[in-house]
C-alpha cells in the first residue's frame, strides 16, 4: 500500500515499499500504535530511506511568525507559540524514532519532512531551526548513528513543485 | 492621480496596460522587467504638468538613453516602427489622457508627438518625487548647480530629488496627519534633518552629523521626513521610490512602511517598487481594509515578453519572484539532503 489517507488527504508513494498511518488507532490494521507516545502522521519505507510525514494545518501563521509583532506583548506571545510548535515537531520525531527503534525499523536514513501552512519565509525560518534542534546527523562525537539524516519543512506548493511523485488530494 | 498606463513598443514592454490604485502600488518582479520604467515614466508625466517642460525631453532626461536618441526607448525590434506611451490621470471625475508616440528612426525628442488633452494635462500640475535607488542627499553641496552648468552623466532624478528636497519648510504649523508622520521619522532617525549651504545634517542631542557619516538607512528617513517637512508630499501629491528598501536594515522597514501607509491615508498616492519580503510583509499586516492598496507583478513569458498582473492581497501576487527566491533555496536544501526521492 502506498497510499495513506491522513487528516482529511490523500497521501500517494508510488515509489514505496509501505507506507502507513504511523499513529493508527484501529486495532484492526497491521500498522496499529498502540503506545501513548507522540508519533508522525505517516511512516514512508522506501528502498534505502524511509520518510516520516507530520501534517499541521494552521489557518493564521502570524500567530506564529514573532517579525511581525508590533508590542512586547505580543512578541511574547509569538516567541511562546514558535517555541511550543518547534518543540511539538521534534518530540513528535524522536518519539517516533524510539518507537521505530523498538520495532528495529531504524536500519535506513531516516528524513523527516514537517508539511506546514506556512509561507515560504517562514518556512525557511523553522526549517533553520528544527534542523538545530532535532538534532540532525551525527550531533556528537560519541554518536554512532544518525537521529535524523534530513529534516525538511515544506507547505503545499512547495511540496508539490519538490515532491511531484507524491501526489496530494483532499478527501 | 495616476489611474493607468499603457505602454506600446515602449522599453522592456511590448505591450502593457496596468490600470493604479488611488493609494499605494507596489510593484514587483526580477531585474529587466520594467518596474523601474513605469515609475519614471509616471514620474516625467507628472514632472511635466508642474514645469510645463516638453514631456519628450523630460522622458529623455529622465530614463537618459545613449546620447540622449529618445528613439532608443523604443522597444527594439526588426525593422522599422513607433513605440508609445499613454498615461491616464483623474481630476474629479474627468479623466485626462497624454500619449508621446516615438518613431525608431528619429533620434531627437523634438521628433516626437504628443497627443491627448495636452492643455488641461498642463493647466493641472500634479506634484511629485521620484526618489531613486542611489541616495543623493549627502552628496547634494553643489550637485544641482554642477548639473546644470555641465553635462554630466546622471539621470535627471538625482537633480531633481535634491531640489525637492532643498525647498524650505512651508510656512505656519502642520496638520495632524503631517505631524504624526514626522514624529513617526523622527523616532527612528532620533532627531531632525537640517541644511545649511545645501549640505544636509541629523540634529539630535548630541549636535549636527553630517549625512556623510551617517547611515544610508537614516539618510533614507531622513530624506522622507524632510519631503514631508517641505511640503512636497501633500494630499494630491505622488510619490515614486524605487527599492525603497535599498541600504535599510530590515528593522527600519516597518517604519518606512507605516509613514508609506500613513501618506497614502493623507492623499499621496504611492508607487515602489521592491525586491523585498518584508516590505511586501509589512504592507499586508499594516494596512487596513479602508487602505488602498494593489500590488503588481511584472514577468517575463515564454517569448520573453513582460507582462503585468495586478492583486489586491500580498497573497494572491502571482508570479511572486520574491517568494520563488525562497523556494530556490528550500528546493536546493531538498535535492542536497533527499535527492531525487521524491522527484
Amino acid at each position: 500500500m502506498s497510499s495513506v489517507e491522513c487528516d482529511g488527504y490523500n497521501f500517494d508513494f508510488p515509489n514505496a515499499v509501505d507506507a502507513f498511518k504511523f499513529d493508527e488507532t484501529d486495532k484492526s490494521k497491521p500498522h496499529y500504535h498502540g503506545v501513548p507516545m507522540k508519533g508522525v502522521d505517516i511512516v514512508a519505507e522506501f528502498s534505502d530511506s524511509y520518510v516520516f510525514v507530520e501534517l499541521k494545518e494552521y489557518y493564521d501563521q502570524t500567530m506564529f511568525d514573532v517579525s511581525t509583532a508590533t508590542t512586547q506583548e505580543e512578541i511574547k506571545a509569538k516567541q511562546d507559540a514558535y517555541k511550543w510548535l518547534k518543540r511539538y515537531l521534534k518530540y513528535k520525531y524522536r518519539d517516533s524514532y524510539l518507537y521505530r527503534y523498538a520495532e528495529d525499523k531504524v536500519d535506513k536514513p531516516i528524513h523527516y519532512v514537517c508539511l506546514l501552512t506556512f509561507d515560504n519565509a517562514l518556512v525557511l525560518k523553522i526549517n533553520k531551526d528544527l534542523k538545530k534542534e532535532l538534532p540532525l546527523g551525527r550531533a556528537s562525537r560519541r554518536w554512532i548513528r544518525v537521529l535524523a539524516s534530513s529534516c525538511q519543512v515544506v507547505n503545499f506548493s512547495l511540496w508539490a513543485n519538490l515532491f511531484p511523485k507524491w501526489t496530494i488530494t483532499k478527501i | 492621480m495616476f489611474t493607468r498606463i499603457v505602454f506600446d513598443r515602449f522599453t522592456a514592454f511590448q505591450k502593457a496596460d496596468i490600470v493604479f490604485s488611488p493609494g499605494i502600488n507596489v510593484l514587483i518582479g526580477e531585474n529587466g522587467t520594467g518596474k523601474t520604467h513605469v515609475l519614471k515614466a509616471l514620474y516625467a508625466a507628472a514632472d511635466v504638468s508642474v514645469t510645463k517642460k516638453s514631456f519628450a525631453e523630460k522622458l529623455t532626461k529622465v530614463f537618459l538613453p545613449s546620447r540622449e536618441h529618445i528613439n532608443r526607448l523604443v522597444k527594439r525590434g526588426v525593422g522599422r516602427g513607433s513605440g508609445s506611451l499613454e498615461v491616464f490621470r483623474k481630476i474629479g471625475t474627468e479623466e485626462l489622457r497624454l500619449r508621446l508616440s516615438i518613431n525608431s528612426w528619429e533620434d531627437s525628442h523634438l521628433k516626437a508627438t504628443l497627443s491627448g488633452h495636452k492643455k488641461t494635462w498642463f493647466e493641472h500640475p500634479v506634484h511629485s518625487v521620484y526618489i531613486p535607488v542611489k541616495e543623493m542627499l549627502a552628496n547634494a553641496p553643489g550637485f544641482k548647480s554642477l548639473y546644470e552648468t555641465r553635462n554630466i552623466h546622471f539621470e535627471e532624478v538625482y537633480a531633481d530629488i535634491i531640489t525637492k528636497a532643498l525647498l524650505p519648510p512651508l510656512r505656519g504649523p502642520s496638520d495632524t496627519a503631517r505631524r504624526k508622520i514626522t514624529s513617526i521619522l523622527q523616532k527612528a532617525i532620533d532627531g531632525k534633518i537640517t541644511v545649511q549651504k545645501e549640505e544636509f545634517f541629523l540634529r539630535n542631542k548630541q549636535g549636527n552629523l553630517e549625512f556623510t557619516l551617517l547611515a544610508e538607512g537614516f539618510r533614507k528617513l531622513g530624506l522622507l521626513w524632510t519631503l514631508v517637512q517641505n511640503g512636497t508630499l501633500l494630499n494630491g501629491s505622488v510619490l515614486f521610490w524605487d527599492e525603497p528598501e535599498a541600504n535599510l536594515n530590515p528593522k527600519l522597514i516597518k517604519t518606512l512602511i507605516e509613514v508609506l501607509i500613513e501618506l497614502q491615508r493623507m492623499g499621496v498616492q504611492v508607487f515602489i517598487s521592491t525586491h523585498n519580503y518584508v516590505v511586501l510583509k509589512w504592507f499586508d499586516l499594516l494596512t487596513r481594509d479602508s487602505d488602498e492598496i494593489k500590488y503588481y507583478s511584472l514577468f517575463r513569458d515564454k517569448e520573453f515578453n513582460v507582462n503585468v498582473k495586478s492583486a489586491d492581497l500580498f497573497s494572491d501576487i502571482t508570479p511572486n519572484s520574491i517568494d520563488d527566491a525562497f523556494e530556490d533555496i528550500i528546493g536546493q536544501e531538498i535535492i542536497s539532503e533527499m535527492g531525487d526521492l521524491g522527484k
